[in-house]
């Protein structure tokens, strides 16, 4: 009688295929070989100066991707509301600085904005709201509160000024946002690896009637992870507009420049560094780290010559992409869920 | 003469998982035959082969003679098998005559309800539903009724075999009298019927023949006249019954730990009151919409009440849990029937499982403390006989067994006074449940309080010290000692009628 012994497992992990077991081995080294190609035959990619743009670059995304994890990975899903978020919060800080209260009170009232602007959402969805229903119209609140605030104007304000460092600062050669990512990105692992906080996180993601059960509410969770959210876009605004000395609502929108809209950016990055979008695995490294590939995409098809309506269907691409490698690979080792 | 239908040496494996070992089954013309077995057996694997919704096994399928190979439950139906699941799928909102004729193709597209109605009577007398015009909609109908109506539905097919998985699971005892008599009658008719069900009085008024699953073997298949209780439950456990369940201890506990008063669960009939005894297994007993659930769920903070006090007698306390967490800070635990749903997370580690309850225990000042969890959850794992070296694997690899130990015992972080059980064993291998059995006694010999709800006769009058009995919401008697006989539970959960409802209890 084989199923009776006291300590029979079944070894179900031995249902999946190849494709399931080796699968992402041979995808990681497939792009790395592609990757590798490009990288070499394409002048001035492979310098030290690339690298350090390329993180700088991705420093912005991955902050707010860093902070959009802890909602991802607690199973609340995505806030669609980043880069409105992120809007009112660089209107706040180009008004406080413009109006001259110094770069503490302005970088605070940012981020009170997002606090509150995060607990509201949160405490909808914690209540049972379906994050994109909430999200999406708290964005069009925010952005709208955003656009109204500053009539739609650019609100720039005088050099030299007291948030310069964080804009264009550097600390030993290297730019102050980037040493930003790199504390953030550590303090964030540490926080869902090392706290009872983030256990927690992964808990309530991996299965929230369980998490009920054992006394983890997602209501508090969902507050607590979308002001971590929001929080992380006051930060990322703060630092935008710190830059530019100047701000206006549409920054992180597409029609800004050519790094694309951020909220789909910011996704992406969630996505492609693999974490569970129904929650309960992942981390933030690996949100860093997809940070890190999306850009060094982006700046190699910049080099490359490719227009930005290239580079922003890549991003849709690799959302895609990722979508379907993780949904197959996990779905081997979840067989008996 | 060869029988009718025969499954010889059926195999079938859902990837490593082996459900069937090797079946031999056969069914002639007009007998009933019952397929007994415990959960997990394989019963409803041979159910869905025979019904042609399961293609991939290995072994020989004989119809009338012909070796046959069903392809869809389409093609069982033209041969004339006809199965009704444990799930209705009858359309609540259609009348009964439509949901008999759903998907018939010998009706004109363009009917009558008259018309309809018409050629749906008949079927409605065969099955026993005299009373029910084929014009009221489903959703006004018993679940007892519906039943019948499901299986009016596949006689309109005029199946030569009807195969019944658990007709009578849900209901109470009129309805089940119902279903016995519509067997009776077209048994009489030379129709063949295969019956599962776990009501040993039911298998042995019912059937002729009865074959026993086992761990997925065909272990035995005997004439019911042949057989008794405890040797079909034996041939059904593998082992002898006495080995199955933990001793009782022999002097009955005394110290009312906590008093259960007045508590009226959303859903439920009638407020109960009764006492929960340090040290001792209280069982409450009912069928499924007994209400017994939702009464542990109420006293763990899961379930909403009207009304309702827990006293806490050592404490000198008095209160109901408002939620979960609430339920977890008094020291209560409680383990739903459906560990997949809320018992456990199964993408993370068995580790965490273990001390999820109790994160306060296992950090200091927020920061997780990695050696007291391994050590919390190594002690749990002794105890509940989990590998030890399996803490960091996720909760997904284990079996049933295991996962029910791991439900179980997580609840051991909080150090409970009160455990709260539903349904202990469901999806449980046989082995496994000796075992989980053994831990909730030692559990209650260490002093904790225990209350378990089960559907499972067998475990119900095996396991408690004391048992309630529920009916339809309502508490119907309480049964101690050697009064706990699965005959006097089943007295009180299925037939009340004789017995006074204790509706008006303070209300």
């Amino acid at each position: 009688m084989n199923a009776a012994g006291p300590n029979q497992f079944i070894a179900d992990n031995d249902t999946r295929t190849f494709l399931q077991k080796f699968g992402l081995r041979i995808f990681l080294v497939f792009i790395a070989a592609v990757f590798l190609y490009f990288a070499t035959t394409t002048d001035h990619y492979l310098t030290l100066d690339t690298l350090k743009a390329i993180v700088r670059d991705a420093a912005l995304v991955g902050i707010m991707a860093i902070g959009l994890t802890f909602v991802t990975l607690s199973g609340n899903f995505f806030l669609l509301s980043m880069k409105e978020t992120a809007a009112l919060c660089i209107i706040a800080f180009a008004m406080g600085m413009a109006n001259d209260y110094g770069f503490i009170l302005s970088l605070a009232g940012a981020v009170a904005i997002a606090a509150m602007a995060g607990a509201i959402q949160g405490a909808l969805i914690g209540l049972g709201g379906n994050p994109i229903v909430v999200t999406l119209g708290a964005a069009g609140i925010l952005y709208g509160l955003a656009a109204w605030w500053s009539d739609n104007l650019v609100i720039s304000y005088r050099r030299p000024h007291d948030a310069e460092w964080l804009g264009t600062g550097s600390l030993f050669g290297i730019p102050n946002i980037t040493v930003a990512f790199i504390v953030i990105a550590i303090v964030a692992e540490w926080v869902l690896k090392k706290t009872s906080f983030g256990r927690q996180v992964f808990l309530i993601g991996a299965n929230r009637a369980a998490g009920k059960a054992t006394g983890h509410e997602n209501f508090s969770m969902a507050i607590k992870v979308c002001i971590i959210a929001s929080i992380c876009c006051a930060f990322v605004a703060v630092a935008f507009s710190a830059q530019l000395s100047s701000a206006q609502a549409n920054y992180f929108s597409s029609e800004f420049g050519s790094a694309g809209d951020y909220t789909i950016l910011v996704i992406a990055t969630v996505m492609v560094g693999g974490n569970s979008i129904m929650g309960g695995y992942g981390s933030t490294l690996r949100t860093s780290l997809g940070a890190v590939f999306i850009s060094s995409v982006d700046y190699l098809m910049v080099l490359k010559g490719f227009a930005s309506g290239a580079r922003v269907l890549s991003v849709g691409l690799m959302i895609v992409a990722s979508i379907i490698i993780f949904a197959y690979l996990r779905r081997g080792s979840r067989s008996e869920g | 003469m060869s029988a009718w239908l025969e499954l010889r040496g059926v195999k079938r494996s859902f990837g490593q998982i082996h459900a069937l070992k090797g079946v031999d089954f056969t069914v002639n013309h007009g007998e009933v035959v019952g397929l007994v077995g415990e959960n997990g057996a394989g019963k409803s694997t041979i159910n869905k082969i025979m019904s042609g919704f399961d293609n991939g096994f290995e072994g020989e399928f004989y119809v009338d003679g012909k070796l046959t190979n069903l392809g869809s439950p389409k093609n069982a139906n033209a041969v004339g098998i006809a199965i009704a699941q444990q799930e209705l799928s009858l359309i609540p909102t259609m009348t009964v005559a439509e949901n008999i004729f759903l998907g018939h193709g010998h009706v004109p597209t363009l009917c009558s309800h008259k018309r309809l109605a018409e050629l749906a009577r008949p079927l409605l007398d065969e099955v026993g539903l005299n009373e029910v015009s084929p014009n009221i909609h489903v959703h006004r109908l018993s679940v007892g009724e519906r039943h019948l109506v499901e299986v009016a539905r596949l006689i309109a097919h005029e199946p030569q075999l009807l195969i019944l998985d658990e007709p009578t699971a849900a209901l109470g005892e009129a309805d089940s009298q119902r279903i016995l008599a519509m067997v009776r009658r077209l048994k009489a008719q030379g129709k063949s019927i295969v019956y599962v069900s776990h009501r040993m009085d039911e298998i042995f008024e019912i059937t002729d023949r009865c074959t026993v699953l086992r761990d997925g073997r065909s272990e035995a298949t005997l004439p019911t006249s042949e057989l008794d209780t405890n040797k079909l439950v034996s041939l059904m456990l593998g082992r002898e019954l006495g080995t199955m369940f933990p001793a009782k201890p022999k002097q009955a506990k005394t110290e009312v730990r906590f008093t259960v008063e007045h508590l009226w669960p959303d859903s439920v009939l009638a407020p109960v009151s009764f006492e929960i005894r340090a040290g001792e297994i209280l069982g409450l007993a009912g069928q499924l919409g007994s209400g017994s659930g939702e009464i542990l769920a109420a006293i763990a903070g899961a379930h909403s009440v009207r009304s309702g006090v827990l006293h806490d007698h050592k404490n000198g306390e008095s209160f109901l849990p408002a939620s979960p967490s609430d339920a977890i800070r008094k020291k209560i635990g409680y383990c739903s029937p459906d560990r997949k749903h809320d018992g456990l997370f199964l993408g993370r580690p068995i580790v965490e499982n273990l001390s999820s309850p109790n994160l306060s225990r296992i950090s200091r000042r927020g920061l997780m403390q990695k050696l007291t969890e391994t050590t919390l959850a190594k002690d749990i794992a002794g105890a509940f006989t989990i590998d030890a070296n399996r803490l960091e694997e996720e909760a997904s690899v284990l079996s049933g067994g295991n996962q029910q130990k791991v439900a179980l015992g997580k609840w051991l972080s909080i150090e409970p006074d009160l455990i709260l059980v539903d349904e202990p064993t469901r999806g449980v291998d046989v082995g496994a449940r000796a075992e989980i059995y053994a831990r909730i006694r030692d559990l209650a010999d260490q002093g904790a309080a225990i209350v378990i709800a089960s559907t499972d006769l067998l475990e119900i009058s095996n396991l408690p010290d004391r048992v309630i009995t529920f009916f339809k919401g309502a508490k119907t008697g309480e049964l101690n000692g050697v009064e706990i006989t699965s005959d006097n539970i089943l007295k009180n959960i299925a037939d009340p009628d004789h017995l006074e409802l204790e509706l008006g209890e303070k209300l």
